[in-house]
C-alpha cells in the first residue's frame, strides 16, 4: 500500500470502527429491552416444573418464588437492571441464566457454537460454491436449455421455505423411507467422542439438515451469479477475448472470476450471520446448536440467555460487516480515494 | 450489497478462493480440537439402559438439591428420604430411616437404617438429617424448604437416631409428619467441605459423576445439554436391604417437543413415558405395539391432581354466587373429556376430593353432596335448563343480543377463558365451556396467550376464567386441595404475583379457621365433620369449580423391560418417570425374556414387608400421651 492513501485509509476505518460501536450499543439496548417487553414471568416455567413433581407445597413454592426473584434481581427497578447488565456485558459476563441456573449463559452458549458452525460454515460454503458455478455456467450459455433449466430450478428452490424443505425431508427420508435419521445431532445413547464411529453417527446425523440448507439457498447463489455474468458477458474484454479466438473455457474463467466478487462479501456476510444458527432449522431437526438454544431461551423468556446469545450473534455480524468494509478499501481504491477527497 | 459493488475491479479469483479455503481450515480445526476435549467414553448398551421421556426439556443443570433447580433423577435416584409416600397404597415405604417412634403427641423419632452408607463409605447418620435441615433454613431454599413453619426442632438424640418436635403455636400433623418423614437426607460432610472451600452451596452444579456422593442406587454417568444418564451403584449400602435396582443405566434424551419425544417411544427408543399422548389406546388397539398405560380402557391414567375452572373474584358482577352455580351446570363434563381429553380422566367431585383413590372417599359427605347436586354420587350433571332457570331466578334479564343483563343493567360480559397456547386439550375445554356460557347468557370469548403471560395473569389474579391446576393426592389430601384452592393467606392483593395458592382471591376467614382445625386434629371423626362444612362451604359460594381430574401421565413400552406397576399389578404408585417417589418402579420390572418379580418388601410389615400405613401412623399419635 502507497504511503499517500494510508492516512484517509486509516480515517475510514477508524469512522467505520466508531460507528461500530455506537451501533453494538444500540443494538445490545434493544436486546434488554426487547424481552422485557414480552409480559410475563420468566420463572413460571421454573415454578410450574415444581408443580408437575407433584411437590407443590405452598411453602416450597413461596421460598423458591422468593429465591429465584432475588437471584435474579427481578424485583429490582429496570434501570438498575439495565445499568447492571451493561456494566457486566462490557466485563465480558452475561450474567447466569434463569431455565438453566446456577450455569453461566456463556457455559451453555459456548459448548453449542460447534454444532452450529459445523452446520452452517461447510453447507453455506457448499451452496455457495454450487450455487455460483451453476449460475456461471447457466449465464455464460444464456438461452440453452441448461439456463432455463438452472433458472427455473434454482427460482422454484429459492423460494421454498427452508424449513418447509426440512421437514419434508423430514417426512420422506426419515419417517416413510427410514434412509436417515430425522432428529439430533448423534444416535441416541451415544457420546461425543473423538472416535471414527461416533464422527460416522455424527455425518450420518449430519445429512439432512445439511441438505435441507445448502438445496434453500443454492438457487440464491445460482441466480445472482447469472445476472452478473450475463452483465459481465457485454463487456470489452470479453469481446476483445473472444475476439483474439481465446479458448471459450478461458473466457469464461475470466468471466468467472470477475462476476464473483460481489458474491464473495456475499459469502462473508452469510457466514458472520452464521452463529445465529439457522434457528428453524436447528429447531425442526432437534439440532444441538445455537439456534436451538435460543428458540429454547425464547420460549421459557430466560432474559440472560436471550441477550447473551444476541449479544454474541449481533457481534458476529458486525465483526463480519467491519472485515467487509476493510476488505473493500482494501480492494477498491475509489473507496480509500474517495473519503480523501471528500475530506 | 451485489448491486452497487463496483463492476471493474480485477484481483485474481484463485486467490479469493484459496482465502476462503484457508478461514474454512481454521474453522474446521477449532471444531477437532472443540470435540477432542470431550472426555473419551464408549456408548451404553441398549439393553441395560431404561430410556425415559417427559421428565426433562432442557439442559440439565444441577445436581444439588440446595440450588433453586435440581435435574430431573436428583429426587428420584440419587438421595433418598428416610420413607417414601405412595399415593395408591397411602402407606410409607421406609428408605434410609428404617423404623419411626411416636414418642409423645409433640414428639417423633425416626431410627435410621444401620446400613446405610453414603457412596463414599461414610455412614449416613442423624447428623446428617439435623444439618440437612438446618441448611435449608439458613438458605431458605432446599429439602423440606418451609418445615420451620411446622416442626420446632430437629435433633440428633444419637448417631442414628432423629428427633422431631411439632411446633405447638399452630399444630399441623400432615407438614409435620410430611417434612419429617419425605424430606431427602444430605451429606454432611460433603457441604461441609464445600463451606470450607468458600464454594457457594447453592451456586455448586454437583455435575462431576467422580465426585458425587449419594445416598440412593444410582449416580450419574454422562450430562451434556441433550443428554442425562444415571449408572447403578453395584455396591450399593442398599442392596441386602431392597436388592438391585435391574437397569444398569437410566437415561433421558432432550426432546424438543412432546410429539418427537413419543415418536421415538413409539419406535421403542424409549421405555418409560410421562409425556401426554394423544389417543394413547391406539398404539395398542391399533397398532399391536406392546404399550401401555395405568388402565387397559378408559380412563387410561390414574389422577394426579384436579383441573379446576378458577373464576376471579376481581369482576364484581361474577362475585355472585348464582352466576357461578348457573357455569357449573354449564360446563360439558363428560362431552369436553370425551371430546378434548381423549377421556383421559373422569369428572371431579365438587367436593374437591379426589374419590378414585379408595382411601379418600371416606372424607366426601355424599349426603349433602347428593342433596345439593341431585344426582347419585354427588357430581354435578351437565343441565343448560337448569344454568338457565338459576340465572332467570337471580334476576338476569337477557338483552337483544341474547346475553343477560344486571339488574341494574351491566351486560355479563364480554369475559375471557384462557390456558396457554399449545396445550390443545384444554384449549378445546376452554372452547367447549366458553360455547355453552354462551348457550346460557354470558358473553365468554376464548384467549391463548403464550404460557407465561397467562401464568402472570393467573398468579395475579387479573384473569375472568381459566382453567388450571391445584393439588393432588398425599397424605394430606383433601386438606392440600383446600387450602390450595381457599386459604386466603396464601394469596396476595390482585395484581400482585402469588404462585402459592388463592388465584381466584377468595376471602373467607372462616375457611382459615377448619383448615387450621382439620391441621391440627388426630380425630378422624372431627376431620370429617370438619370436612363436611368445608364442603357445604364450597358448594354455596363455588369459588372454584372442580372440573376434572387430571392424568398422572405414565406410559410404559415392553419392548425391552417389562412388568411395569398397572391396574392388574398395582404394585407401586406413583410410577412416573418423573415422579419423586418413582424409586421402587426401578426394582420390580425385568429385561424382557425375564421374569420379573415384585419386590417382596412393598408388602406392609404384618404381610413380611416393609410398608407402614399411614393410618397406623395417625393411631400412633392418637394413642400417644
Amino acid at each position: 500500500m502507497k504511503s499517500y492513501a494510508l492516512k484517509p485509509f486509516l480515517k475510514y476505518i477508524s469512522r467505520k470502527f466508531i460507528f461500530l460501536l455506537v451501533t453494538y450499543f444500540i443494538a445490545i439496548t434493544i436486546v434488554f429491552i426487547l424481552p422485557r417487553a414480552i409480559p410475563g414471568n420468566p420463572l413460571s416455567t421454573l415454578l410450574r416444573q415444581i408443580f408437575q413433581q407433584g411437590q407443590a407445597n405452598p411453602e416450597l413454592i413461596r421460598s423458591v418464588h422468593k429465591t429465584l426473584m432475588e437471584e435474579f434481581g427481578l424485583g429490582k427497578p429496570w434501570y438498575e437492571q439495565y445499568i447492571d447488565f451493561v456494566t457486566r456485558a462490557f466485563r465480558g459476563d452475561f450474567g447466569t441464566s434463569i431455565s438453566s441456573y446456577p450455569k453461566k449463559t456463556l457455559e451453555l452458549i459456548i459448548p453449542v457454537m460447534p454444532w452450529t458452525l459445523m452446520l452452517l460454515i461447510p453447507s453455506i460454503i457448499t451452496a455457495w460454491i454450487i450455487g455460483n458455478t451453476l449460475g456461471a455456467i447457466a449465464g455464460y450459455k444464456r438461452g440453452s436449455f441448461t439456463d432455463r433449466f438452472t433458472l427455473n430450478f434454482s427460482l422454484i428452490v429459492s423460494q421454498i421455505p427452508y424449513y418447509w424443505l426440512g421437514m419434508l425431508l423430514i417426512f420422506t427420508l426419515s419417517v416413510k423411507l427410514h434412509i436417515f435419521p430425522g432428529q439430533g445431532g448423534y444416535s441416541q445413547g451415544t457420546i461425543p467422542t473423538f472416535t471414527l464411529k461416533f464422527i460416522l453417527d455424527m455425518l450420518y446425523h449430519y445429512i439432512l439438515p445439511f441438505l435441507s440448507i445448502v438445496i434453500s439457498a443454492l438457487g440464491g447463489w445460482a441466480i445472482g451469479t447469472r445476472v452478473l455474468v450475463i452483465y459481465e458477458l457485454d463487456a470489452d474484454y470479453v469481446n476483445f477475448g473472444e475476439l483474439l479466438g481465446l479458448k471459450e473455457k478461458t473466457v469464461f474463467r475470466y468471466i468467472f472470476r470477475n462476476s464473483i466478487l460481489p458474491q464473495v462479501t456475499g459469502l462473508a456476510l452469510s457466514l458472520g450471520g452464521a452463529l445465529g444458527g439457522a434457528l428453524i432449522t436447528e429447531i425442526i431437526f432437534n439440532y444441538p446448536g445455537t439456534g436451538y438454544l435460543l428458540f429454547r431461551a425464547l420460549s421459557t423468556l430466560d432474559y440472560p440467555l436471550i441477550q447473551g446469545i444476541f449479544i454474541i450473534l449481533i457481534g458476529s455480524i458486525y465483526l463480519a460487516n467491519f472485515f467487509v468494509d476493510f476488505l473493500y478499501a482494501l480492494i477498491d481504491p475509489r473507496i480509500r480515494l474517495g473519503q480523501s477527497e471528500g475530506s | 450489497m451485489r448491486s452497487s459493488f463496483p463492476e471493474k475491479i480485477i484481483i485474481s479469483g484463485g486467490a479469493s478462493m484459496s482465502k476462503v479455503l484457508s478461514i474454512l481450515l481454521v474453522c474446521l480445526m477449532i471444531l477437532g480440537v472443540s470435540f477432542s476435549t470431550v472426555s473419551a467414553q464408549i456408548s451404553i448398551p441398549r439393553e441395560d439402559t431404561v430410556y425415559c421421556i417427559g421428565a426433562i426439556w432442557g439442559p440439565p443443570t444441577t445436581w444439588n438439591p440446595y440450588a433453586p433447580q435440581a435435574t430431573w433423577g436428583t429426587d428420584p435416584f440419587l438421595f433418598m428420604p428416610l420413607f417414601y409416600y405412595s399415593n395408591a397404597k397411602d402407606a410409607w415405604l421406609p428408605g434410609v430411616g428404617e423404623t419411626y417412634k411416636v414418642v409423645n403427641k409433640t414428639t417423633l423419632q425416626v431410627k435410621i437404617r444401620d446400613l446405610a452408607k453414603w457412596s463414599d463409605g461414610k455412614p449416613i447418620t442423624a447428623e446428617d438429617v439435623e444439618f440437612t435441615f438446618n441448611t435449608t433454613k439458613k438458605f431458605g431454599f432446599g429439602p423440606g424448604a418451609g418445615w420451620y413453619d411446622y416442626i420446632a426442632s430437629v435433633k440428633a438424640i444419637s448417631d442414628k437416631v432423629v428427633e422431631f418436635k411439632i411446633r405447638t403455636d399452630k399444630p399441623n400433623y400432615f407438614s409435620f409428619m410430611g417434612y419429617s418423614l419425605g424430606t431427602r437426607v444430605m451429606p454432611k460432610h460433603v457441604y461441609e467441605d464445600l463451606e470450607k472451600k468458600g464454594q457457594n452451596i447453592r451456586d455448586w452444579a454437583n455435575n462431576d459423576p467422580a465426585k458425587q456422593v449419594v445416598s440412593g442406587p444410582y449416580k450419574l454417568f454422562f450430562q451434556d445439554p441433550n443428554n442425562v444418564i444415571y449408572e447403578r451403584l453395584d455396591n450399593w449400602w442398599g442392596k441386602d436391604v431392597f436388592g438391585l435396582p435391574k437397569p444398569k443405566y437410566i437415561a433421558h434424551i432432550v426432546y424438543k417437543d412432546n410429539a418427537s419425544a413419543n415418536l421415538a417411544f413409539e419406535k421403542g427408543d424409549a421405555d418409560w413415558a410421562g409425556t401426554f399422548i394423544p389417543e394413547v389406546y391406539a398404539l395398542w388397539e391399533k397398532k399391536g405395539l406392546p404399550i401401555r398405560t395405568w388402565f387397559k380402557s378408559k380412563p387410561y391414567y390414574m389422577p394426579d391432581g384436579i383441573g379446576f375452572l378458577y373464576i376471579s373474584y376481581q369482576n364484581p358482577i361474577l362475585k355472585d354466587p348464582n352466576i357461578r352455580k348457573a357455569i357449573a351446570y354449564a360446563i360439558p363434563y363428560a362431552d369436553m373429556l370425551e371430546k378434548a381429553y381423549f377421556n383421559y380422566g373422569s369428572q371431579a367431585h365438587p367436593s374437591m376430593v379426589i374419590d378414585l383413590f379408595d382411601v379418600y372417599k371416606q372424607w366426601i359427605d355424599y349426603t349433602w353432596a347428593r342433596t345439593t347436586w341431585k344426582s347419585e354420587d354427588g357430581r354435578i350433571k351437565t343441565n343448560l335448563d337448569t344454568a338457565n332457570k338459576i340465572l332467570d331466578t337471580a334476576g338476569y334479564k337477557r338483552g337483544r343480543d341474547g346475553i343477560r343483563v344486571t339488574k341494574d343493567g351491566k351486560r355479563l360480559g364480554p369475559y375471557t377463558i384462557s390456558v396457554p397456547y399449545g396445550w390443545t386439550d384444554w384449549m378445546m375445554m376452554c372452547e367447549m365451556i366458553a360455547k355453552n356460557l354462551q348457550t346460557i347468557g354470558i358473553d365468554v370469548k376464548t384467549e391463548f396467550p403464550d404460557y407465561s403471560v397467562w401464568a402472570d395473569r393467573m398468579t395475579k389474579g387479573t384473569f375472568d376464567f381459566i382453567i388450571s391446576w391445584s393439588a393432588g393426592p398425599g397424605y394430606d389430601h383433601p386438606w392440600n386441595v383446600y387450602r390450595f384452592v381457599l386459604d386466603h393467606r396464601l394469596s396476595k392483593p390482585f395484581g400482585e404475583e402469588t404462585w402459592a395458592g388463592d388465584w381466584v382471591r377468595y376471602n373467607n376467614p372462616e375457611v382459615a379457621t377448619i383448615l387450621d382445625k382439620v391441621a391440627s386434629t388426630l380425630s378422624p371423626v372431627e376431620k370429617k365433620s370438619l370436612y363436611s362444612r368445608l364442603q357445604r362451604i364450597v358448594y354455596r359460594d363455588l369459588p372454584a369449580i372442580p372440573v376434572f381430574y387430571a392424568a398422572h401421565w405414565y406410559t410404559f413400552n415392553e419392548t425391552r423391560w417389562v412388568g411395569w406397576p398397572r391396574e392388574e399389578n398395582p404394585w407401586w404408585y406413583p410410577p412416573s418417570p418423573w415422579s419423586a417417589n418413582n424409586f421402587p418402579v426401578l426394582f420390580g420390572i425385568a429385561k424382557k425374556g425375564e421374569t420379573p418379580k415384585v419386590p417382596t418388601w412393598l408388602a406392609t410389615r404384618d404381610k413380611g414387608g416393609y410398608l407402614i400405613p399411614t393410618s397406623q401412623i395417625w393411631n400412633d399419635f392418637m394413642r400417644a400421651k
